[in-house]
């Protein structure tokens, strides 16, 4: 699955790992992820992410 | 500085920092700076714009005495750093009864930074207004130009934005608006150079939501104001860009000149096949020359001796400056030399994983260049001119 990474921090999403402290389970595509979801690190949007 | 008035009842009460030659302990200023903040005053209220740097903090507080400000009912934080920021201890006790009015992010780091108390907040998150009695002031937040919590406040009845520092430049001058574009340019780009271009993704929605906002005046936290916004607008458009331009940028030094030669031939063999060559000799590198040039640049090379089996410090600096700002430069070569053996190659492109180049064969030379490097530093120039072609910039 695609990794997607912060433009702005440089945090990558892993679709293997999720972001299960914001309760994206592993295995979620960053597709399906919520539109109000933010980058752990930073806190920016989601839509500041792209294709690493 | 005075207080200068922008219009009835608003004024600029900022200080300008002719001396200044040192940012961050790292940035050259060679033409000083200013902290910029703003006055408001309506019949119902008076509103300050950020504060400027803790040292010429007296400053501030002397025009806001000037203009005969008894009483101060908010002060609104565009951006945390503390030389717009750091003024805001000595200005809440000058007037106890202000109320600090910023993003929630900002307030946190604010709290951080400077210790003010939990409760001296006026929350405004992003689209939210504040009433100030006749105006209205619309808050934006846009994370990362160049910290997460920098906002633009939007005054919307007088059609002025205030942007922090996203547009500014560091350039101390009298000119409260610009009066000579050329001047400006080089500071401004220089200023997105060295703090806005790792973020340079992001802007593009910030201009779009500028060009909806329509603003007839931007002020900056540094830098005199902008009256024809498309002059700061358009430059930036031309900067975030992933267009890259017909420019080599060589980063090199030498020691005993075994590295300077080989640095030259290329240098004539680039100039040979029309392209543009920018030079930084780090031994004593102006960092914020060296990041103007990785604005346009297509190609970096750096070059430098193996010195105790990597790259000379100089140059390793340069690489993880180069890295953090994170230009679009799409080509890079390594040039160098070597008395006995080294990992120059390896650690460089080590310390430049962000810059995600194409890199070309490196000319790496035992002792002093012969016939055959030199071929080589031949064949990297035309490898270079290629990828200008094929990019279509040469």
């Amino acid at each position: 699955m695609q990794r997607y990474v912060c433009l702005a921090c440089d945090y990558v999403y892993d679709p293997n790992e999720g972001d299960p402290d914001s309760g994206i389970e592993p295995g979620t595509p960053f597709e399906d992820i919520p539109d109000d979801w933010v980058c752990p690190v930073c806190g920016v949007s989601k839509d500041m992410f792209e294709p690493e | 500085m005075n207080p200068r008035k922008i219009r009835d009842n608003i004024w600029a009460v900022g200080t300008i920092d002719w001396d200044r030659r040192l940012f961050d302990e790292l940035i050259p200023l060679p033409e000083g700076t200013s902290y910029n903040a703003y006055l408001l005053k309506t019949a119902e209220k008076t509103v300050l714009i950020d504060t400027v740097d803790p040292p010429v903090q007296d400053q501030l507080l002397h025009n806001l005495e000037l203009l005969e400000v008894e009483q101060l009912d908010y002060l609104v934080s565009n951006h945390a750093e503390q030389d717009h920021s750091g003024g805001i201890p000595a200005v809440l006790e000058r007037y106890p009864e202000a109320r600090v009015v910023t993003n929630p992010k900002c307030r946190e780091m604010l709290i951080d930074h400077l210790h003010i108390a939990e409760d001296r907040f006026e929350v405004r998150d992003n689209g939210e207004s504040l009433d100030i009695g006749g105006w209205t002031l619309q808050f934006h937040t846009a994370p990362f130009v160049h910290w997460p919590e920098t906002q633009f406040t939007w005054l919307v009845e007088e059609k002025i934005l205030f942007t922090g520092d996203f547009l500014g430049s560091h350039l101390a001058t009298s000119d409260l608006y610009i009066e000579n574009e050329a001047e400006v340019y080089v500071g401004a780009k220089r200023y997105y150079a060295e703090i806005m271009m790792p973020f340079r993704k992001m802007f593009g929605k910030y201009l779009d939501l500028i060009d909806d906002l329509g603003p007839e005046l931007i002020a900056s936290t540094h830098g005199p104001l902008y009256r024809h916004p498309a002059f700061i607008l358009d430059a930036y458009r031309d900067w975030i860009s992933d267009e890259v331009k017909n420019e080599a940028v060589i980063a090199y030094l030498s020691m005993h000149d075994s590295t300077a030669e080989m640095v030259h031939h290329l240098i004539n063999a680039l100039i040979d096949r029309d392209i543009r060559v920018k030079v930084h000799n780090l031994t004593d590198v102006d960092v914020g020359e060296l990041a103007i040039d990785l604005v346009d640049a297509a190609t970096l090379v750096l070059a430098s001796p193996t010195v105790l089996v990597g790259p000379h410090p100089s140059a390793a600096y340069a690489a993880l400056i180069a890295n953090a700002l994170k230009p679009k430069t799409r080509f890079g070569a390594i040039v160098g030399s070597y008395g006995w053996g080294g990992k120059m190659v390896e650690q460089l492109t080590a310390l430049t994983g962000n810059l995600k180049l194409e890199w070309l064969d490196p000319v790496m030379v035992k002792g002093k260049a012969r016939a055959e490097d030199f071929a080589s530093l031949e064949a990297l120039a035309e490898a270079v001119a290629a990828r200008h072609r094929e990019a279509g910039i040469l």
